[in-house]
């Protein structure tokens, strides 16, 4: 009794001094003003309020809400069929399902968001994950391991209505080919002019192809041992990279412009869909999982050992929506921006995926669903602090594009002196050399200083190893799990959209019919590929337009996941708890909607797509290809909004039906089977 | 299947026991193959079928992971 009392006094403790370090560090940055502080608060306030979340808010989730039990047995235990359905270790699990939701999104979008300052980010970063993010992921991962390892698209059709579902199949698709297209844009510019970046990227095509044949012809399914061999070559790569861009011959080889990059992607994304998905498609993916775990682990414990000083101030005055890295108020486009580290229905894909079907005890969905999630977050407070200890004129002279900043350093310095910031013209070209560059003005995306930010916390850990090394690795590092994404997205809707025009057209269908195959292939290349296209030669650098369609669609996206997880719930009775997933989805649908109708209405031509359409002097060059985007932009923002409202509305109908009781609430769960499993087996 | 009480007490063969199950994890986390995973299943739900060799296992298991597109990766 006694040892009882001391055991939850001891814990009492731990967590009042664990939320007081919590509260100290975010008072800490909130009254930060101009001066630099240290990156260890960016880290203690999330790492406090993620303990504090998982341990109460998750477990009134898994308890209260969900109401798991380890007594009924998951589908892993059922279908056990070795292959997809496989009772797996709940810690092997949370680092398959990271891995699988870990993206260049929780890396980009908070720098970019940075032009506000370190602040906006790191907060939603946060509040978003706790509340929104990680309450998605795990009540969708939830409902999937319930109903078979039932994917987003069917669960939205069976609980919701078939509306919803067809809704979401669309949406999926398009977001797809937006997402494609603003993560190679972000690809071409971290690349363009760069002979030992693009060496590099080209040499993990023949690396994979390599480490195919290897894993088919010689040791058949050996994936460990080649990628073994494929990370060693792609670190030689690395190093010789900086030998060939040196070079009077192969340097200029390697130098492409934005254009001739876009091409090559275009080129490159429908061979990859195309080719066997021995030869190509699988070996770069074991190589990007890889790559990424690594560095991503690497840079925290980095971080760790270094923690560094801010140098962007907390707030800039571009919270105003004057911002020249990408138009818009913070509200709402700080949260547009950032996405993907504080909710991204893209998660909803995955956790009603694979993920499912590897879960031992329905307990353990906790730990996976929420827990994983936080881990994302995390890594977006890393970019944060990347993004941080830039110095504020760098990050400027790198993120914004050449348009606004002009074409010399010295313009550059000219234009972000007005903003109240300082650049010495020597400043930038002493960085490019340090770097490796050409040059690092305009170099915009988010990928080339989110890579300066990198090179220098990594550089600074091990010491003498230079910081052009760093930077192209890190450089590296993204370009190959974007491309990952690229060609295995390109595939992925490959098959959806087969899967659309097969049920017009039975033929076109089957998937493995040639004709279908390179058709179905060639459309989304040339879906993503147009956007990409317009986006590299988009005056205006492309991201500014792009990125936020892409957030808005990734947040609508969000906004279906949770509508199908609050009809989920209120089916269940559960309608007193449906807060969990009404909140998020009600700040989401306002967030999409402000944020769809700025971008498509807005007056100030960097902002609305209509009326930089109308500000486009008819006479000329390009007048009518710039309009003609620019409406294109604006339908297909008004399009997702759409979306959004149409599968709310019919989301909402359902609800009202079950509560009114004029329908009876029928969940479509798999039926309860007691689990063999001892719990805690 | 290497079975035995002297390979799994002796300090070698223990060190090859944690790097066995040390492989599976990492095996499991990105999503490989795993033949003797597989040969264990099969053996315990199919017995007196004899397996697919690895060769086979593999093209098997490429063409279950990418049959409806392959595994999801996000942004």
């Amino acid at each position: 009794m006694l040892a009882r009392k001391m055991r939850h006094l001891r814990s009492t403790i731990l967590w009042i001094v664990v939320a007081s370090l919590g509260a100290t560090a975010f008072a800490v940055l909130a009254q930060s003003r101009g001066e630099s502080i240290n990156a260890a608060w960016i880290l203690v306030a999330g790492v406090a309020s993620y303990v504090v979340a998982y341990r109460f808010y998750s477990r009134y989730l898994a308890l209260r809400v969900f109401a798991l039990d380890d007594r009924r047995a998951t589908p892993a235990e059922r279908l056990n069929n070795g292959r997809d359905f496989v009772p797996t270790n709940k810690w092997v699990l949370y680092g398959h399902h990271f891995a699988a939701i870990a993206g260049a999104g929780p890396l980009i979008g908070p720098m970019l968001a940075a032009q506000f300052g370190f602040l906006p980010g790191t907060l939603w970063l946060i509040a978003g994950v706790v509340v929104g993010g990680a309450v998605q992921d795990f009540t969708i991962l939830f409902a999937s391991m319930r109903r078979d390892g039932k994917s987003l698209g069917q669960m939205a059709k069976e609980e919701v209505n078939s509306v919803a579902g067809m809704a979401a199949m669309v949406a999926i698709l398009a977001i797809m080919i937006i997402l494609l297209a603003v993560l190679a844009l972000v690809v071409v510019n971290a690349l363009r002019a760069s002979p030992w970046g693009l060496f590099i990227i080209a040499s993990t095509i023949p690396i994979a192809m390599l480490m195919g044949v290897w894993m088919r012809s010689f040791r058949p399914g050996h994936v460990l041992e080649a990628s073994a061999i494929g990370i060693a070559l792609l670190l030689a790569a690395l190093v010789a990279g900086r030998w060939v861009a040196g070079d009077p011959t192969w340097g200029p080889w390697f130098t492409w412009s934005g254009t001739k990059l876009s091409w090559g992607i275009i080129a490159y994304g429908f061979l990859a869909a195309a080719l066997p998905v021995w030869l190509l498609l699988s070996p770069r993916g074991y190589l990007s999982t890889f790559l990424k775990i690594g560095t991503i682990l690497t840079l925290a414990v980095a971080i760790l050992l270094v923690l560094p000083q801010t140098r962007l101030p907390a707030l800039t005055q571009f919270v105003d929506g004057t911002g020249p890295v990408f138009s818009g108020k913070v509200f709402p486009f700080a949260f547009i921006t950032i996405a993907c580290g504080a909710i991204s229905g893209f998660h909803a894909l995955v956790a009603s995926g694979t993920t499912p079907k590897m879960v031992t005890h329905e307990s353990e969905a906790r730990l996976i669903g929420y827990g994983a999630m936080l881990m994302e977050s995390f890594v977006g407070l890393m970019a944060i602090i990347a993004a941080a200890t830039l110095e504020p004129g760098v990050y400027f002279a790198m993120n914004v594009p050449a348009a606004t900043l002009g074409p010399t350093a010295e313009t550059a310095a000219r234009a972000i002196g007005q903003w109240g910031y300082t650049l010495h013209p020597g400043q930038m070209e002493a960085l490019a050399r340090q770097m490796g560059e050409a040059t690092l003005l305009s170099r915009t995306g988010g990928a080339p200083s989110l890579a300066v930010g990198m090179a220098s916390i990594l550089g600074g850990v091990v010491r003498g190893t230079g910081l052009a090394l760093w930077y192209h690795f890190a450089i590296m590092f993204e370009a190959l799990f974007i491309l990952t994404t690229v060609d295995a997205g390109t595939r992925v809707g490959r098959f959806m959209l087969q899967e659309l025009v097969g049920h017009v057209w039975e033929p076109f269908g089957r998937t493995s019919w040639y004709p279908s195959v390179l058709i179905s292939s060639a459309v989304i290349v040339a879906g993503w590929g147009y956007f990409l296209y317009q986006g590299v030669v988009d005056p205006l650098g492309g991201i500014n337009s792009l990125w936020p369609l892409f957030g808005i669609a990734n947040q609508l996206l969000a906004a279906v996941a949770l509508c199908v997880g609050t009809t989920i719930l209120i089916k269940m009775g559960k309608w007193r708890a449906a807060w969990v997933t009404t909140v998020p989805l009600v700040w989401l649908a306002l967030v999409t909607l402000t944020a769809g109708c700025e971008k498509v209405f807005a007056s100030d031509p960097r902002l609305g797509f209509l009326a930089h359409a109308r500000s486009v002097a008819p006479g000329s060059a390009n007048a009518a290809r710039l309009v003609f985007n620019d409406r294109l932009d604006a339908a297909l923002a008004l399009a997702f909004m759409a979306v959004v409202v149409v599968v709310i509305l019919a989301s909402a109908r359902e609800w009202w039906l079950v509560l009114s009781r004029r329908k009876e609430p029928v969940v479509h769960e798999a039926p309860f089977v007691a689990s063999a499993f001892a719990a805690g087996d | 299947m290497r079975a035995g009480g002297d390979t799994r007490r002796s300090p070698p063969g223990r060190a090859r026991r944690v790097l066995g199950v040390l492989l599976g994890a990492v095996r499991q986390i990105v999503g490989a193959p795993d033949y003797q995973r597989y040969v264990a299943h099969h053996a315990a739900r199919h017995p007196g079928r004899p397996p697919l060799s690895p060769r086979e296992y593999y093209a098997e298991f490429l063409s279950w992971q990418f049959g409806s597109g392959g595994p999801t990766r996000c942004c």
